[in-house]
């Protein structure tokens, strides 16, 4: 109980330390002299008009390679806690019987699934949506594969070489970029078209299929690997 | 140029691609080198750019567009440093790492690459969200690598790690995206430090950004989830978290140091402080290697905070200081945790298995001595640097703060060393080299020398005598397999060659221990060739010593004199752990001669406050708190010469030495705390510290020692033991002479000095040879030994007529001026003491010829020779040095007596011809020596004649007559030899003041193991440490909310 | 007090209350998984205060199309700063729980324990 209440004397503590940012918390009235140049110049400069994907895939696409860069090794440690698990144990494996609505309804699903998934990273530059969101979106077509069927087994390699592909392509994408055009990841060494058409922003939209593959296939391969460590599934 | 941005596109290509490969690990581990190779070749290629070139750094915009609309990293001098250490880092780690990568699989080394390159870019990304990103990265990559070998161990230690640091930069990304809102932008450059610390919330979100990196930092006592990394994840992967994550974290503080104000560097100076000292004070009560290693590690980082805000404070010398102190620690640390795995063993007592291994032992000594600080190493250099600058700062808290952490860091790394060197519990068992581990381990210790070199350089270090000598000792160790004989003639030509060379460069009183370090050096090294075989180690250690003993004749600064001092200490311990049992004893050898040092370091700090040079003499003009460094001194060279309170670590020490290493360290080492002193009175003269006058009471701790040092010396069974307590009395004398402050006091003081070197090295010969030949120290298991010994015995005669203070030979002249120099300072109380002392010494004198020389011989030494033919060499040069001496004192006297007019003009001996004329009486060497002569064959013919007719006794006549005792050796007339005495003087040597330094060290220990316990091993725990160590901080930075 | 009964602030205290609510679970909670979900919630309410601050008073979405003319974007839309870096927080918080839990499975093969507190053989 005393540490409890030492706790909770800790807890108030933070609570008055960062209650200093609510305070001073307002609001804001208009944008700020950074947003407002990506308003202002983000469609001319970057072509995308999601100004949110320009942020993200140009202005900030460094950030946005790290991230990917996050999820990749956050697979490739799951994916390897998961060999050497399964190397060491040697346990059995019981299915759970799945309901027959659920298979069915998966088998209708999923292709539907996949479908916006790709619809969603692909339009990232126009619409609400972009690569980490349809690659999540396919995960959780993966999810319910997983669910509806868990005796399913996924091809490994296919998911190691999508993942090499889409992470290179990224990388290959922000190198011309910089050969091309003005500086690593800049979309502007393709056509920037017309701003509000699906061939348009330069390379934002290649860079969001990648990412939206890349971000798909990791997640699968964390489902998968988190799913072969089940006793029971 | 290559873009820098490659880097980055070449590392995460090259990860994305292993996916390609499949199961062909080698291939792909041959691909994750050839990546590392080329991100170390553009960092370098940068490097050599920026080098002595001074431009603007470069910018990298990504996105295309110009900050603060997108990222820009940055390259110039000080990334590419950066970046340098860490692609170097990780390149070796994963060539340390190779088999265990393989065995993990391309996973692993995706996760591996990914980390060099996270580090990579937080030390050149401009954005402080893109900072957030990398360093997320560099945590997971972490987490991941700690289960590299997946175990009881590890796993745990990883989660806690993943909570930790997920909190830690949770609050990151709180206050980076609040400095967004009250900022405007995330760009590093435009982030205005006014604007935001204006408003509360402001204020707030940056607190929160310094706090986070501080943490990520590892600070005291909220770090144990860190220390629980270093000691779960394979050491290859704590030398990489140690040495590339640290550095790259460092950098991030310092960059990220611009949105703080005064407070903030105040705040970022204490908590380093605080780390150093508390981790480091931990880390003695610690006896897992890695966890020590972790413990340290923290501190050092914690020292480098510590230096980081005193930015404001050190100006342009916070560069050179903490990129010192950072080297050393990157090199020293991953080699120590690469050694760690290596030689693959847990408790700090296992080392023990590689002792008598050159090679391994020569990594930990080098990495050892480099964390300590000591030269050549580059952390010297950093570590004399910093000092000066807090003294000028007037910074004393935070001086003595770092000094004794330092001390603590000694305790346990030279504790551990010791363990490596000596600890013969366990089975020899050298691991096998394997290259790949190998060759990483040796090419940081290699860089520690040459950057070592290269600090020097910069601190405007320059000694050709030292560097000669250290091309003479890495020349000795490479020639190591040389037989004795060969390497004693080149240790000896070299001593020779030096002493012509510079037999005029030295005049006035440096002259005098010029002569005492050359010949000394000489005649006791010619012991040497008794030796048989290569005696391994034995001649790189000895010249070193030697160098730094003349070192510190040939120092004009107070920088080349500490250097000197440092690289004698450093010889003289592995000397002395080179004896039999000498384990401990060198661990607190080297304990004082690190503290003694660190006082004077400070000393030499304090005295240098308000001087540009570093010249030795601005001891003579010491602007600010003078007394203070002057007692700080005095105290640190004392110990070197082991007066009373300071003595414990003598006795051991010197008894447990080798045959002809005791008469170094006891007749010539002890006489540097004596140059010190002569250096420190002349300079600085009599000091008043609170009205008090500190050679007075210097005075009265030097008849003290004597007293107490000759007493002890009595009460010894064991002869060596016995010399080395007399060393400590007649030193003793020799400081009561010195704050005499007058022309006698120094001539007999300095006469003492000369006739120490010559009794102490001859009396240690002699016993050292008894020693060799009778295979014991104590003297009740000899006895008789006059005449199968009888050269020893002659010289052990000698040498107790002149350490006894009898006339006729020298050592009567030193007495005879000491007390002609007392009555002269009307210090009679002091007399009566040092006066009772010297009666103290006829007890021991007699005592070491009598039990070992007279009486009956035992029945197993019956047979034993005399003592070999080459540690008599040195005995007769000595003896007939003695002899000249005696008949004619003043070849010694004089001269000593005319260089000390230069400084003492008053109160000078006159002399006529051998006659000395004091002002209470006068002194003919060559008459006395003629009449004591006379008197004494009378004496021995009259003696001679009437015991003619005594009865011999039996062996067993009188011992073992009628009992069974348990302990023979108690009947033995020899053993407890002054019992009556000691029964009735024995309260005053009751080990009190060892009892005293055993306390000190429980004391430590008992506050370090409870302090320790707060580290419970709960990950829980340690997310409150954190939150509470954010609260407290907060709190004590605003001085509320 | 009128300041702070607006929309963006309202749901800046929920992302707070919801990071308080998360770190008491990550201190107190003993169970790993209650931990971890600890940590989810944290995640969680930061996010929600990352994108309560790209609101702009009587602001649409950062999107040219009908509704926002390129003219008029600047006076017209929200921040989309933040809601970029809170794409590339969410995605951290995913990799970051997903390797937590990772460990939390492990562990509990390891030694079949839940309990943070059977997790304590490294100390001191």
């Amino acid at each position: 109980m005393i540490k409890k209440g030492l706790l909770l004397i800790l807890l108030v503590g933070f609570v008055a330390v960062i209650s200093g940012l609510l305070i001073n918390f307002t609001g804001s009235n208009e944008l700020n002299p950074l947003a407002s140049y990506y308003a202002e110049k983000g469609p001319t400069e970057v072509g995308a008009a999601n100004l949110v994907t320009a942020v993200v895939i140009t202005y900030r696409g460094f950030d946005t390679l790290g991230e990917v860069t996050i999820l990749f090794i956050a697979a490739a440690i799951v994916g390897f806690f998961l060999k050497t698990m399964n190397a060491d144990t040697n346990r059995p494996l019981r299915l759970r019987k799945t309901s027959e609505i659920l298979e069915t309804a998966s088998t209708l699903l999923v292709p539907t699934i996949f479908m916006l998934g790709a619809y969603i990273f692909v339009n990232g530059h126009l619409t609400p949506g972009g690569g980490f969101q349809g690659g999540a979106v396919i995960a959780t077509g993966v999810m319910m594969i997983i669910l509806a069927r868990p005796a399913s087994q996924f091809n490994h390699k296919l998911i190691s070489v999508l993942e090499s592909i889409s992470g290179i392509g990224f990388v290959v994408m922000g190198v011309l970029g910089l050969v091309l055009a003005s500086g690593f990841l800049n979309n502007a060494f393709l056509p920037l078209g017309k701003l509000g058409s699906l061939l348009s922003a330069g390379a934002i939209p290649i860079i969001y299929v990648f990412i939206g593959i890349k971000v798909g296939s990791e997640l699968t391969s964390i489902l998968d690997s988190l799913k072969e460590n089940q006793n029971e599934i | 140029m290559v873009n820098p941005i490659h880097i980055v596109s070449i590392a995460l290509g090259v990860a994305f691609a292993l996916g390609f490969l499949g199961k062909r690990e080698k291939l792909a581990l041959g691909i994750v080198y050839t990546a590392l190779a080329v991100m170390l070749a553009i960092s370098a290629s940068w490097l050599s750019h920026f080098w002595g070139n001074v431009t603007e750094p470069i910018q990298i915009f990504t996105g295309g567009f110009k900050p603060p609309f997108a990222i820009n990293l940055q390259m110039g001098l000080a990334e590419s440093v950066f970046t340098l250490l860490i692609n170097t880092a990780g390149l070796l780690g994963a060539i340390y790492l190779a088999n265990e990568l393989l065995k993990a699989g391309k996973n692993m080394m995706i996760v591996f690459l990914v980390l060099v390159l996270g580090l990579n870019v937080m030390v050149m990304t401009r954005d402080l969200f893109n900072l957030f990103v990398f360093m997320e990265i560099q945590s997971i990559a972490i987490a991941g690598l700690v289960i590299l070998n997946p175990d009881r161990k590890s796993i745990p230690a990883g989660f806690k790690y993943v909570i930790a640091t997920g909190l830690i930069s949770s609050l990151l990304l709180l206050g980076t995206v609040f400095i967004y809102y009250f900022g405007g932008t995330l760009n590093i450059d435009f982030i205005s430090q006014e604007s935001l610390l204006y408003v509360k919330g402001g204020s707030v979100a940056i607190f929160l950004v310094l706090l986070s990196i501080v943490l990520e930092l590892k600070p005291f006592p909220a770090n144990g989830w860190a220390l629980d990394v270093y000691e779960g994840a394979h050491p290859g992967i704590g030398a990489l978290i140690s040495a590339a994550s640290a550095t790259a974290g460092v950098f991030v503080l310092d960059k990220l140091m611009v949105f703080g104000n005064f407070t903030f560097f105040n705040a970022i100076s204490i908590i380093g402080a605080i780390t150093f000292l508390g981790s480091n004070l931990l880390g003695i009560k610690q006896d897992n290697t890695r966890r020590l290693l972790g413990y340290s590690s923290v501190g050092q980082i914690g020292l480098i905070m510590t230096i980081i805000g005193l930015k404001p404070y050190l100006g342009e010398n916070t560069k050179f200081i903490a990129l010192a102190i950072l080297l050393s620690h990157y090199l020293a640390k991953a080699g120590l945790f690469w050694l760690a795995g290596m030689v693959n063993a847990d408790k700090l007592k296992d080392w023990g298995a590689i002792r008598g291994h050159r090679i391994y032992l020569f990594l930990m000594g080098t990495f050892i001595f480099t964390l300590v600080g000591f030269p050549p190493f580059p952390s010297f250099f950093g570590k004399w640097q910093l000092v000066m600058q807090l003294a000028n700062n007037h910074h004393f808290w935070l001086l003595a703060i770092i000094l004794i952490g330092s001390f603590f860091e000694g305790v346990y790394l030279f504790r551990w060393l010791g363990y490596a060197i000596k600890w013969d519990e366990v089975e020899q068992n050298y691991p096998k080299i394997k290259l790949n581990q190998f060759i990483p381990t040796v090419i940081f210790a290699v860089l520690a020398y040459a950057l070592g070199f290269y600090f020097g350089e910069l601190s405007g270090y320059k000694s050709t005598f030292i560097y000669m000598a250290a091309a003479f000792i890495a020349f000795l160790y490479i020639f190591d397999f040389l037989p004795v004989f060969v390497k004693n003639t080149l240790a000896i030509g070299a001593m020779a060659l030096y002493y012509f060379a510079n037999q005029d460069t030295f005049h006035g009183l440096t002259s005098i221990f010029f002569i005492i370090f050359v010949i000394g050096g000489i005649i006791t090294l010619l012991a040497g060739y008794t030796f048989k075989g290569k005696r391994t180690g034995f001649y790189p250690l000895v010249m070193m010593m030697f160098a730094g003993l003349i070192g510190l004749l040939e120092a004009k600064t107070t920088l080349e004199f500490f250097f000197a001092w440092e690289l004698m200490t450093a010889g003289s311990y592995f000397l002395i752990i080179r004896g039999k049992k000498s384990m401990e004893h060198a661990l607190s050898y080297i304990l004082f001669s690190v503290g003694g040092a660190y006082l004077i370091l400070s000393g030499f700090g304090i005295a240098q406050i308000g001087h540009t040079g570093m010249g030795l003499d601005v001891l003579k003009d010491v602007h600010y708190y003078a007394p203070i460094a002057f007692t700080l001194m005095a105290i640190g060279f004392m110990t070197k010469l082991a007066s009373i309170g300071l003595h414990i670590w003598l006795p051991g020490a010197h008894a447990e030495a080798e045959a002809d290493v005791s008469p170094m360290v006891s007749a010539i080492l002890l006489k540097a705390g004596i140059l010190g002193l002569v250096m420190l009175f002349l300079s600085m003269g009599p000091q008043k510290l609170f009205g008090i006058d500190v050679l007075y009471v210097l005075s009265w701790v030097g008849v003290l020692t004597a007293l107490m040092g000759n007493m002890m010396a009595a009460f010894q069974e064991d002869a060596k033991r016995l010399l080395a307590y007399s060393s400590i009395g007649v030193l003793g004398y020799a400081l009561f002479g010195l704050t005499m402050m007058s022309h006698l006091g120094w001539l007999a003081s300095l006469s003492i000095v000369v006739t120490h070197f010559m009794f102490k090295s001859l009396l240690f010969l002699a016993i050292g040879g008894v020693v060799m030949r009778t295979k014991t120290k104590y003297m009740y298991q000899m006895g008789g030994l006059i005449k199968q010994m009888p050269f020893s015995f002659v010289s052990v005669l000698i040498g107790i007529i002149v350490i006894a203070g009898l006339p006729p030979l020298t050592g009567f002249g030193g007495k005879w001026l000491m007390f002609n120099a007392i009555m002269e300072n009307g210090w009679y109380f002091q007399a009566g003491i040092a006066f009772f002392a010297g009666v103290i010494s006829f007890l021991y004198c007699f005592r070491l010829i009598h039990t070992i020389f007279l009486g009956q011989p035992k029945d197993e030494l019956r047979n034993v020779k005399e003592a070999p033919f080459w540690m008599l060499v040195p005995q007769y040069i000595i003896i007939t040095i003695l002899l000249v001496l005696s008949a004619l004192p003043n070849s010694m006297l004089k001269p000593i007596g005319q260089i000390l007019l230069n400084y003492f003009p008053d109160g000078a001996l006159v002399w006529h011809g051998q006659l000395a004329i004091g002002p209470y009486g006068y002194w003919n060497g060559k008459l006395i020596l003629a009449i004591v002569t006379i008197i004494f064959l009378a004496v021995f013919a009259w003696l001679y004649i009437i015991n003619r007719k005594a009865q011999k006794v039996k062996q067993f006549n009188i011992v073992y007559a009628a009992e069974r005792p348990f302990r023979p050796e108690t009947t033995h007339f020899a053993y407890n030899f002054y019992a009556p005495y000691q029964k009735a003087l024995g309260f005053l040597v009751a080990p009190g003041i060892t009892n005293f330094w055993d306390a000190v060290s429980d004391g430590a220990h008992a506050i370090a193991d409870k302090i320790r316990s707060i580290y419970n091993g709960n990950g829980q725990t340690y997310l409150a440490h954190i939150l509470g160590f954010t609260v407290i901080v907060y709190i004590l930075m605003n001085g509320g909310f | 007090m009128a300041q702070y009964l607006t929309l963006e602030f309202i749901a800046m205290l929920t992302g707070f209350i919801l990071i308080i609510i998360g770190l008491w679970g990550m201190i107190t909670q003993k169970n790993l998984i209650k931990l971890v979900i600890g940590f989810s919630l944290f995640d969680t309410g930061l996010n929600i205060v990352i994108v309560s601050m790209a609101y702009v008073k009587n602001s649409t979405a950062p999107i040219i199309d009908k509704a926002v003319d390129v003219s008029q974007a600047a006076s017209k839309i929200a921040d989309p700063v933040p809601q970029a870096l809170v794409l590339t927080s969410i995605v951290i918080g995913l990799g970051v729980t997903a390797l937590m839990l990772a460990y939390v499975l492990r562990m509990y093969r390891e030694k079949k324990s839940l309990d943070i507190n059977s997790y304590t053989d490294l100390r001191w």
